[in-house]
């Protein structure tokens, strides 16, 4: 029986691009990368305009501070420092590098025949810090903090497979092309924090990915794996905490309150990268797809990679879009235009066309319950946008405003096409203002 | 060819909206539909009995069905023009409360009648509290009451014939009376005696009703809850005397318009409460009420008036039995 929560949605699939093999795309002519692609603070320039540098070198840092380091994904020229929006909309300073196609490798990334047995916890945690490694399923939250506090708090590794949000097949791909740097970089967690099990979640809409880690895992007790039901969210780490312990966890609290430690299937792998060649992240893996795209595809693209340039080497457009988002249909945020770059935290560029695009037209709700039962986190999302809209914020929240984890579930299945999500995040940044004062 | 190879411009600015950027394709007027068609065939059925009681009585039926779903759609769109609001009699709703109205008539009612009826579901029950998802009660059973109570005799009595074009006594009256014995239980079901226009046939209305379960328009906790009470009760202190008459239960739970009440009406959307422990407890209230008002008062309308009294309790129920917050301690509320 495969694993799952209460509530939640089955959502359309729309998994177009799971049989594609992942393409390597070949570094762009310029890259433009962010100095800020991770939770915490930007990290500041290592170099300046007119140098020259090379792929994998590290080009952005901070020596205090929590931070993920930036690291070129070219070899050639910076040309510019300048500030532009990120995909959430900030202000962030970017990196312009022109590639000069010489593709020269930073020399200190080889393979390095470390031990694994011989590597002390704190040697990892640099390791991965120094790879600039930050959360890839989009949370984005620099890596290595998150394991240097999980050290002797946790008992469960969990490795995120799920990949619950529609048209997203980058992590499957992942996992089916390479699922010994899973394994592998599951291991490494486990020394890192000296824990003796870890589980490797995937959802089972992914068959072929969950024979092949059976396969590669049969001959150990210590790393099992957990086929999931699919259903959306079923990837949050709330939901997948419930699945797979039975342990509720409760909003403001962290997965390793409850001795849980979750990582992104991507994230794995690139500790994996790291520890065996000291690669950085300076490529991920994006799925390309929506009505507009000529091929939608699985790319491992340079970071720094304009959506534009990726477009482009999908064939360019067949409709003229919409809508571009950054991320999944249903918590993927929508850009501005398509100059925007991808990062670490880029896992889908979704091209929808009008007629894919949808805008909640402010209907009037009919009271269904539809909400209610989707709801993953069991609050009454119809009362909180009611009240959100009356500006009875202490209302909202008694129907549980401030538990909302923002999963677009009750949006999705409204049929009077109420836009929930916008009604609850005002109520929950209305009552966050007034616990601050 | 050549159209393939247009080069098609990357627009400049595109639109930035919140998430979730998809939806499911369900609408309003999707499930209100769905409740529309599965209310059709005992609709159907009423009207074909009407004809074989006699062709003044088939015309008449079928006049009421007309002048009611017309009559709603009318006055909403009527309204909607005077207040200069937005018309949205395309959601089906009004149409919906108009088959429901036209459903819960007898078929001798006056037309005029049931035109009055549909201004009064549409008008006063529905639009003068703000229009869809803000009304309290149920337009349809508000207004069969209103007509009830206005108009006591084109309403009761008599106004139910037989098959033979007597006026006949409902299945509920011969309970009542004691007669259950002359009652046959499978004519009930399939609907050959005396009731309103859509009550007649259990049948067909159970069909119905199980279609939207497992279409997954309406929930199963309100039909359940309340159906399961009515029988519950009646099995264990039937009104015959004595315990555990399961003639009496069945009898019960075939008549006087409990499956229409119990899958069409109680569980409309608007009025009947959305978290799942509520949506039992209603149900169950439901049932209670019904069989209170069978035992103790004569009317009966007892399913009609069941729900319309639950539908006031509906926004405390939903408030009181509001699910437990994920990650909260049970037992303690927020
Ligand atoms: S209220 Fe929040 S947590 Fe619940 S379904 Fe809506 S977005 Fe998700
Ligand atoms: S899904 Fe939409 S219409 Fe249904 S109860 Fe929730 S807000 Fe209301």
């Amino acid at each position: 029986m495969a694993k799952t929560f209460r509530g939640g949605v089955h959502v359309e699939e729309h998994k177009n691009t799971e049989r594609m093999r992942t393409v390597r795309m070949p570094a762009p002519h310029t890259v433009s990368i962010p100095l800020s692609q991770h939770i915490g603070a930007p990290v500041q320039p290592l170099v300046a305009v007119g140098d020259r540098v090379l792929r994998g070198q590290c080009i952005g840092d901070l020596a205090e501070g929590l931070c993920a380091p930036v690291h070129s994904s070219v070899s050639g020229t910076v040309k510019a420092i300048e500030m532009k929006p990120s995909a959430r909309g900030i202000p962030v300073q970017h990196i312009v590098i022109e590639n000069d196609g010489e593709d020269e490798l930073c020399p200190s990334i080889a393979p390095k025949e470390r031990s694994l047995a011989e590597t002390a916890p704190e040697q990892i945690v640099k390791i991965v810090r120094d790879a600039g490694v930050a959360g890839m399923g989009g949370a984005t939250f620099p890596t290595h903090a998150k394991i240097a506090s999980a050290i002797g708090r946790v008992n469960t590794i969990i490795v995120n497979g799920a990949e619950c949000e529609p048209y997203i097949t980058a992590n499957h791909r992942l996992m089916q092309e390479h699922p010994e740097a899973v394994v592998g970089g599951a291991r490494v967690l486990m020394h890192a924090l000296g824990l003796s099990k870890a589980i490797l979640a995937v959802e089972d809409n992914k068959p072929s990915v969950i024979q092949i880690f059976k396969g590669l895992t049969w001959d150990m007790d210590d790393i099992s794996v957990a086929a999931l039901k699919t259903k959306y969210p079923q990837g949050d780490e709330r939901q997948l905490i419930y699945a797979l312990t039975g342990k509720e966890l409760p909003v403001g609290k962290l997965p390793a309150d409850v001795g849980c430690v979750i990582f992104n299937a991507e994230t794995v792998s690139s500790i994996y990268r790291a520890f065996n060649t000291d690669q950085p992240v300076i490529e991920r893996i994006v799925t390309v797809d929506g009505d507009c795209v000529r091929t939608p595809q699985n790319l491992s693209v340079p970071i720094g990679t304009s959506y534009r340039d990726v477009i482009e080497f999908c064939g360019g457009l067949v409709k003229t879009p919409r809508r571009l988002i950054s991320g999944g249909p249903m918590m993927g945020a929508a850009q501005w235009d398509v100059d925007g770059v991808v990062t670490k935290g880029t896992s889908a560029i979704l091209l929808f066309s009008e007629e894919q695009s949808y805008s909640y037209e402010h209907g009037s709700c009919i009271h269904c319950g539809r909400c209610v039962k989707g709801c993953p986190m069991h609050l009454m999302p119809n009362y909180i946008a009611a009240y959100a809209r009356r500006r009875d914020y202490e209302s909202a929240e008694l129907y549980g405003a401030k538990g909302c984890v923002e999963c677009g579930s009750c949006s999705y299945v409204c049929p009077a096409h109420v836009p929930i999500v916008q009604y609850v995040r005002v109520a929950k940044t209305a009552l966050a203002a007034k616990q601050k004062e | 060819m050549d159209e393939q190879n247009l080069e098609i411009e990357y627009p400049e600015r595109l639109v930035v909206a919140s998430s979730p950027h998809i939806r499911h394709k369900d609408t309003t007027a999707y499930l209100m539909l769905q409740v529309i068609l599965a209310l059709t065939p005992a609709l159907i059925f009423g009207i074909v009995l009407a004809f074989t009681v006699g062709w003044r009585y088939g015309l008449n039926a079928l006049i009421l069905t007309v002048v009611c779903m017309a009559g709603s759609v009318f006055f909403e769109w009527l309204y909607e023009k005077i207040t200069r609001r937005p018309v949205t009699v395309r959601d089906l709703s009004a149409l919906l409360t108009g088959m429901l109205l036209a459903m819960n008539l007898p078929i001798t009612l006056h037309p005029f009648y049931a035109l009055l009826g549909s201004a009064f579901a549409i008008i006063v029950a529905k639009q003068l509290f703000g229009g869809l998802g803000r009304n309290f009660v149920n337009p349809a059973l508000a207004a069969r009451i209103f007509l009830v109570i206005s108009f006591v005799s084109a309403m009761s009595g008599d106004a139910y014939p037989m098959l033979d074009g007597t006026a006949g006594a409902t299945p509920l009256v011969l309970i009542k009376t004691g007669q259950i014995a002359e009652l046959s239980l499978m004519k009930m079901f399939v609907g050959v005696c005396p009731g309103t226009l859509g009550e007649v046939s259990a049948m067909l209305l159970l069909l119905g009703g199980l279609y939207l379960i497992f279409a997954r328009v309406i929930s199963w906790h309100i039909p359940v809850a309340y159906i399961g009470t009515v029988a519950l009760i009646t099995y264990i202190f039937p009104q015959t005397g004595g315990y555990f008459d399961l003639r009496f239960m069945a009898a019960s739970i075939l008549s006087g318009g409990l499956m229409l009440g119990a899958f069409f009406m109680a569980t409309d959307y608007v009025t009947s409460p959305t978290a799942p422990r509520a949506r039992l407890v209603y149900g169950v209230l439901c049932g209670l009420l019904t069989v209170f008002i069978r035992y103790f008062c004569g009317a009966p309308e007892g399913v009609s008036y069941s729900i319309l009294i639950c539908n006031l309790l509906v926004y405390y129920l939903d408030r009181f039995l509001r699910p437990r917050r994920f990650g909260q301690k049970r037992g303690k509320k927020a």
